[in-house]
């Protein structure tokens, strides 16, 4: 009992001393309806998905920390299904130089945009969204103990391969480090990964900013054969920021090209600084296929956005990774009201 | 003619002697807008296009010393976005993503005020001064730097700062691009006393380019405290 008190006493003070406890939240919800032109399978031609998010954020001083985001969502095509998707759910907390967590975390290495040979515990990345626009991603369960020093933060995880979620195809129990340093304006990581039924993974990535516009930015893995992926940004000085990346996966594998470009508040003039625009190519450069993506946004006041967005494959019909896409187009709307 | 001469030189040297520090009035400058070695602000931006009301900006910046500087984005739109400047680099952190994109000096300007205007406010660091002249601003007697971009991390290419002769405080400033394009103007409105040190409460920027927008940046619940340095680590996963 004794022992239980002074715990208790010591936790207190660790509170006090630690400088007080801060909230975050967040929610937003939004439809998005889709139809698809031009379809070549017997799939329905529209599609509607509603989306209900919200996140909530505890922080006690510097020392714990617990998290937790949520997505339900509707889709319909022929009836309608719906999901509730736990993004993270996690509890963390600071001793000296250490930072330990646990729990359904997202945790992002990759320095790419559209691919990442580096991101070990990264959600899947799908090029043709590379921002998660709708903000899907789920996390990792996952623990890790971070220990930042200096210009040294040495990280090290261990993820399940899905203890609540058996279902997430493609997750392998994963042990993984990673080592991130600045040097000479290098933003720098270096990454060891061992996921069962799979050799060791060693790999690095970098960001550099050269000079006022431009960005560049590189990641090499080497696992069963070695995948690497070269890109950067340039920004132009009218507010015009282009993304170029190449990224081959492994020796016999195609390559691919992403090129996007985009402008935010599109002019800094009334009625035109709500308007976002933005564009993508996402090309296979083995079959010379592409996927053309056209993205606008709309903001209205602080808390809706309305946004439209159309995606066109083209290559070779049925025998090219893009051109096997069964419709010529497929044009999606939607908005989203953020509390 | 010596005796002239003579009487000439200590003039000149005395006025010399008299000549006002401008490093030294910058650096006065700099504790006004940062009050201490490590706090925490809430800075709230409001844009005015045509005299009406027009978006609103939150944040919460953290600071610590002159070259490391955290800011949580709290407007509805831009919740759960953070961003990192550590000297010469920035980084912007999206919603639901632990992993940084590193910005361009480019793309610090974009925006009504633009992420340096937030971020970053050490000016002694980022700017070397010369004093230009004296001039008189609404009776007050003003000191007139002109502000020159010393490293590649720096808002502004350049700044003329008026400065009162008799406290230090800012009245107003101009900022110009690199290009030479007077970009933007500002004026510095109201101070406030925060455990015993003047620190700016109010100023407004003004869009020198299109003249019918400014934007007012409030400063409140400044809160010195000693913020830890893995706060402001690139690499950290953790992002409140």
């Amino acid at each position: 009992m004794h022992a239980g008190i002074v715990l208790l006493a010591a936790a207190a003070t660790l509170a006090a001393q630690s400088g007080g406890s801060e909230t975050r939240f967040a929610f937003s919800l939004g439809d998005e309806g889709g139809y698809t032109a031009g379809l070549r399978a017997p799939i329905e031609s529209g599609t509607n998905l509603g989306i209900a998010q919200g996140s909530f954020a505890w922080r006690e001083g510097g020392r714990f920390r617990f998290a937790a985001s949520a997505a339900a969502l509707a889709a319909t095509a022929e009836e309608t299904h719906s999901r509730l998707l736990v993004k993270e759910t996690y509890f963390g907390f600071t001793a000296g130089d250490f930072d330990f967590l646990a729990g359904k975390k997202i945790l992002k290495w990759g320095t790419g945009y559209a691919f990442t040979p580096t991101g070990v515990l990264d959600p899947p990345r799908d090029p043709s969204d590379p921002t998660d626009r709708l903000g899907l991603n789920q996390g990792r369960e996952l623990a890790s103990l971070e220990y930042i020093r200096g210009r040294h933060a040495v990280t090290a995880a261990w993820a399940s391969g899905g203890m609540l979620q058996r279902h997430r195809p493609g997750l392998n129990e994963t042990f993984a480090a990673r080592d991130n340093f600045m040097l000479k304006g290098f933003d720098t990581s270096v990454i060891f990964a061992k996921m069962r039924g799979r050799p060791v993974l060693t790999g690095a990535n970098f960001t550099r900013v050269v000079g006022e516009s431009v960005e560049v930015h590189a990641e090499v893995a080497h696992c069963e054969s070695t995948v690497v992926l070269a890109g950067g940004q340039y920004s132009f000085r009218s507010g015009v920021n282009t993304t170029v990346e190449l990224y081959s996966p492994g020796a016999g594998g195609p390559r691919y090209a992403f090129f996007r470009i985009g402008k935010s508040r599109l002019r800094e003039l009334p009625g035109w600084k709500e308007w976002d625009l933005g564009g993508m190519v996402l090309a296979n450069l083995r079959d010379h296929s592409r996927l053309l993506i056209i993205d606008v946004n709309r903001r209205f006041g602080n808390h809706l956005s309305v946004y439209g967005r159309v995606q066109a494959p083209a290559g070779a019909k049925w025998r090219s990774e893009y051109g096997m896409i069964p419709y010529a187009a497929l044009l999606t709307g939607g908005f989203r009201v953020q509390l | 003619m010596t005796r002239t001469l003579a009487l000439a030189l200590i003039g000149a040297a005395a006025c010399q002697a008299a000549a006002p520090d401008a490093q030294a009035l910058l650096a006065g400058y700099d504790r006004l807008r940062n009050g201490w070695d490590s706090f925490s602000v809430r800075v709230r931006i409001q844009t005015f296009e045509n005299g009406k009301a027009d978006e609103a900006y939150d944040y919460e910046v953290y600071q610590k010393g002159a070259e490391r500087t955290y800011v949580e984005f709290l407007s509805p739109r831009e919740k759960g976005q953070h961003l990192l400047m550590l000297g010469d680099d920035m980084w912007i952190y999206l919603p639901d993503t632990s992993r940084p994109i590193r910005i361009t000096p480019l793309q610090r300007l974009q925006g009504n005020a633009s992420n340096g205007d937030v971020a970053r406010t050490n000016w002694a660091a980022d700017y070397n001064a010369v004093v230009l002249r004296g001039e008189a601003v609404d009776g007050a007697q003003c000191h007139v730097l002109e502000l020159t971009a010393k490293r590649k991390g720096a808002t502004y290419r350049k700044v003329h700062l008026w400065l009162r002769a008799g406290d230090g405080r800012p009245v107003k400033a101009d900022f110009f691009l690199a290009s030479g394009k007077h970009a933007k103007s500002a004026s510095y409105d109201q101070y406030e006393t925060v455990n015993g040190r003047t620190v700016l409460k109010q100023m407004t920027l003004y869009d020198r380019i299109r003249n019918s927008s400014y934007s007012v940046m409030k400063y409140d619940e400044w809160n010195p405290r000693q913020l830890p340095d893995r706060m402001f680590h690139q690499g950290r996963s953790e992002r409140f």
